[in-house]
């Protein structure tokens, strides 16, 4: 089952390796980018898929969210949508 | 490319860094660069110390370094530098600074910032890099150390401009410092460090936010979790000590009357001769603790990680228990254990507010210290060798309140762990969860840096202490009176083990029969050292490396098929621990 995370992060060097680095390094696939940029920030929404079925998106989630230079991030299939992101507050579970 | 005529006027011959630089001049006001700018904002944010090996490309840094108000340790081995920051920053509880020059300097530091990164320790790790003009085009020391980085760092810079410099060191400790703790790095390239930069930038610090209306709710919830508990348990992790959260815990753990169990990073947070302490849990742990983990109703994670070595198989870990998981890190909780109630936050804030009052617990405390009583240590061992569990007991419990012990990896580590008395959080360094064997003797030199009049022990193995023996020149140099405890059984003991228990006594690549002689190498290096294998020379062997004034190195002779008990084989449930009697 995939899920889409809709993410805004800083345009700063090396932000993509870091973020797409980590999606693969915690099990996940990605089967979708589109990346657009906007100003000194990049808005970006990725299909992803995990490699097992003990990988939660939640968790992957919360891993993102912690990168430094992420402004926001949310995912469809939790309680939180693209519009709602992170809205109990930075790097706070769902 | 060829240094600019500018880089040629201002860096000049290296220089010695130690003990000569406080004589020296410091550089004049109009000559602030890129490198000047890095060490002025290192000493504005208070840092004292640092950690380093010299090279090519960080010599503007090392130039700098020359009349400025750090202390730079010269280490042996970056990988060194990079152990020894992490002990001066598990004790200080202030971020270690180590640095490098580019290339085979950077990638020496990468298994450091990975057992930081792994053991959350604040370190800001400072590399020298290539020239701009050069980067990318493999030229000499040339490594792309950002990207071999990222998966090891909370965050990393490669600066390009040195006007942001000041504004990055105060961004990097903020980072480094901040939320869950862990190492960050900044790449210099070697021409912005030697230029002169204008309008430095200043860095503004984040606004955190207040507390959470969801952390208050979720420490409701977790109280009234508690309130229906029969049997609870405190599962305490290394982000207790971390959060400085020590003192809160112990209050909490008396007025509850919870008992508790403790990770290896864990150890000390409650002291380890407190009645209702079980011990370690896990592969290694106590009988008393995994059973307790095993039977308990309520499970309450406190800067946790459910790791493997401390849950063994994840399906058969806590069966009976609702969790409570309070950690910092959001993303740790539910990562690996689903809880009940998550709450991410710091601890010493959780704690202070914690508050479910007078539990009906007693049934259960009386089952749990009966365990642990039936099966407390033994250290009536056969024969007149010597017993290594029974000199480490012996040992810390003369070393006192303020002893700190900083290990390698292997046998010697589970011993520590097992049977050293800790009385603080922060006592016990220790490569936890990189286990990096090497680890030992730098972090002993940094936390007796930091901490002189501690009764700092560097625990080792005849295996470990060879991966940075060569910082014993270290230790010579500046006269640092460590001690030294090398257990030697001839063996890389662990593996060894394993290979006994696992892999049918099919031994491979174990044995060290060859190993040089420990003392002697110690005395080449100008370090007092000597000799014990009988068990009636442990009390003087004790008081001859404890009492020792300078730095002191006892190489103890043990068995060499002495095994770690109990052990949860791997695949196994943390109650299906195997014993020496039953194997």
């Amino acid at each position: 089952m995939s899920t889409t995370l809709y993410l805004l992060l800083d345009r700063a060097e090396g932000s993509l390796v870091r973020l797409l680095g980590l999606i693969e390094r915690r099990g996940f696939h990605i089967d979708q980018m589109v990346l657009t940029e906007a100003g000194s920030e990049r808005n970006l929404t990725l299909k992803v898929r995990g490699s097992d079925g003990s990988r939660s998106p939640d968790v992957l989630k919360r891993q993102i969210d912690r990168l430094y230079g992420m402004r926001r991030v949310a995912c469809d299939g939790t309680s939180d949508g693209p519009d709602e992101c992170c809205a109990k507050g930075r790097g706070q579970p769902c | 490319m060829a240094e600019t005529a500018f880089e040629r006027d201002l860096i000049g011959p290296m220089r010695a860094s130690s003990p000569t630089q406080a004589n020296a001049a410091p550089l004049p006001e109009k000559m602030q660069t890129g490198a000047t700018l890095l060490i002025r904002a290192l000493e504005n944010l208070g840092i004292d110390t640092v950690f380093g090996y010299p090279g090519g490309a960080i010599m503007p840094v090392y130039d700098a370094l020359v009349g400025s108000k750090l202390r730079h340790i010269l280490m042996r081995h970056e990988q060194g530098a990079a152990f020894a920051a992490d002990g001066w920053a598990r004790v200080t509880g202030k971020p270690g600074v180590c640095i490098a020059t580019s290339g085979p300097g950077a990638t020496n530091l990468v298994t450091g910032i990975a057992n930081a990164m792994m053991d959350s320790v604040p370190l800001i790790c400072i590399t020298g890099q290539v020239p701009t003009p050069l980067l990318g085009t493999d030229s000499f020391q040339e490594v792309d150390i950002l990207g071999i980085s990222l998966p090891i760092v909370k965050h990393s810079w490669l600066v390009r401009d040195a006007a942001v410099i000041p504004a990055i060191v105060e961004e990097a400790y903020h980072l480094a410092t901040s939320g869950r703790p862990g190492p960050v790095l900044i790449d210099l390239p070697k021409d912005v460090a030697a230029k002169p930069a204008h309008s430095p930038r200043a860095f503004a610090l984040p606004n955190d936010g207040d507390v959470a209306a969801h952390v208050e709710q979720g420490l409701a919830d977790a109280t009234a979790l508690m309130r229906q508990a029969q049997r609870p348990l405190l599962y305490i992790g290394g982000g207790v000590g971390l959060a400085g959260a020590a003192p809160a815990l112990r209050r909490f753990a008396r007025k509850t009357g919870i008992p508790g169990v403790a990770t290896l990073k864990g150890l000390g947070a409650l002291p380890t001769d407190e009645p209702l302490f079980l011990g370690m849990l896990g592969m290694h742990g106590t009988k008393a603790a995994n059973l307790a983990v095993h039977q308990c109703d309520l499970l309450i994670a406190l800067g946790a990680r459910f790791d493997d070595r401390a849950t063994g198989m994840l399906a058969s870990f806590a069966p009976h228990a609702k969790i409570i998981h309070i950690d910092i890190d959001a993303a740790e909780i539910g990562k690996l254990r689903g809880a009940d109630v998550g709450v991410a936050c710091d601890l010493k804030y959780a704690l202070n507010l914690l508050d479910p009052g007078p539990l009906a617990i007693e049934d259960w405390v009386n089952r749990v210290c009966e365990t642990k009583q039936a099966f407390a240590w033994r250290y009536d061992a056969p024969g007149d060798g010597i017993y290594a569990p029974a000199l480490l007991k012996a040992l810390s419990e003369r070393a006192g309140d303020d002893f700190i012990a900083t290990c390698d990896v292997g046998q010697h580590q589970m011993w520590a762990a097992q049977h050293c008395r800790f009385a603080q959080p922060q006592a016990h360094l220790t490569s936890g969860g990189l286990g990096a064997m090497g680890y030992g003797l730098p972090a002993g030199i940094g936390a007796k840096l930091a901490r002189p009049h501690a009764q700092v022990v560097t625990i080792t193995g005849d295996g470990s202490i060879m991966l940075n023996i060569q910082e014993l020149a270290t230790l010579k140099r500046y006269d640092l009176a460590l001690k030294i405890l090398l257990l030697d059984n001839n063996a890389l003991g662990m593996v060894r083990q394993w290979q006994e228990l696992f892999y049918e006594e099919r031994y491979s690549e174990v044995e060290l029969p060859d190993n040089p002689d420990f003392v002697e190498v110690a005395r080449a290096f100008g370090i007092d050292a000597f000799r014990a294998d009988k068990r009636d020379e442990v009390p003087g062997l004790i008081e001859r490396l404890l009492g020792a004034s300078g730095p002191c190195l006892a190489h103890v002779v043990i068995h060499p098929r002495e095994n770690v008990w109990p052990l949860v084989p791997p695949g196994r449930g943390n109650h299906e621990m195997l014993e020496e009697d039953a194997r």
